[in-house]
């Protein structure tokens, strides 16, 4: 029988300064995430129950987590230092009638851009206009990014930008995203 | 590089999208024979000119896209969601 060990998709790796000061990268920590999927015609109560917005690009914060709209009656919620099968379970009681949830707090690992040329950065690997005067705190989206799929979310007007990216592709993007952000 | 107006996600790159053919086609009855389900299947028209297509939005919302499309100039005429009946313009090409 193989002895099972749990491990963290990119290791011990928590963070990366790039040497000029320009961009800093953290890995971030404890947060739970669920996937919430409204029954047909029931997004708009489903939305109205959890108090989040259902427009594309806009992220919704409550007082315990924030809602990422990613299609027509889709969210994510991400709740920070949350338990994930607690969050999971409050959110499903809550919906109940009204949609589904799908628990996938370890199905990605999230990574926080900032720094002074953290727009800079983005830039080199994601399509969408990052400009200020078209993206504000609040701002999210799923788009691509070196190859892979990212849920991006904007978390302030410094600008700071959370990735959240599939656990089977940390180790890739994290490769990209350090060697690309070691000019700044 | 065509640019594809997502209904839900707006106006991203082709590279986040995936072709996935022709939205005129509608699938026959279950019982209309082998013939039907043939044509269905693999007959399709080689049009040089507008063509109403399916394009998949896999590096973003997921969705369906239809999408207008001239094959000779790649012009995107129309972009919508799966039930909308989108025109489609009479002249095959621009002049
Ligand atoms: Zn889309």
């Amino acid at each position: 029988m193989a002895d099972l060990q749990t491990a963290a998709p990119l290791g011990e790796v928590s963070e990366f300064s790039a040497d000029g000061g320009g961009a800093v990268l953290q890995v971030r920590p404890d947060f739970a995430m669920v996937q919430v999927f409204a029954k047909t015609g029931k997004a708009g109560e489903l939305a109205q129950k959890l108090d989040i917005v259902s427009d594309p690009g806009k992220a919704g914060d409550t007082s315990s987590f924030a809602a990422l709209p990613l299609s027509p009656g889709q969210w994510m919620l991400i709740a920070d230092n949350a338990n994930a099968n607690t969050f999971g379970q409050e959110i499903t009681e809550q919906i109940s009638g009204l949609g589904y949830v799908s628990e996938q707090s370890d199905a990605r690992i999230c990574i926080r851009v900032s720094g002074p040329n953290a727009r800079d950065l983005m830039a080199r690997g994601c399509r969408l206009d990052l400009h200020p005067s078209v993206t504000a705190k609040g701002f999210c989206a799923q788009t691509q990014m070196a190859q892979v799929g990212v849920l991006i979310h904007q978390v302030s007007d410094e600008p700071a930008y959370d990735l959240y990216v599939y656990a089977g592709f940390a180790r890739s993007f994290w490769h990209w995203l350090t060697e690309t952000a070691a000019q700044f | 590089m065509h640019q594809i107006d997502c209904p839900w996600c707006g106006v991203r790159d082709e590279a986040e999208f995936q072709y996935q053919g022709d939205a005129s086609v509608t699938r026959p009855d279950p019982d209309a024979g082998e013939d039907d389900f043939f044509s269905y299947v693999y007959v399709r028209d080689n049009p040089k000119g507008w063509h109403t297509e399916w394009w998949h939005h896999n590096g973003g919302c997921r969705q369906w896209v239809k999408v207008v499309r001239n094959t000779a100039t790649h012009e995107i005429h129309a972009t919508g969601l799966p039930r909308d009946g989108l025109p489609v313009p009479q002249a095959r090409l621009k002049p």
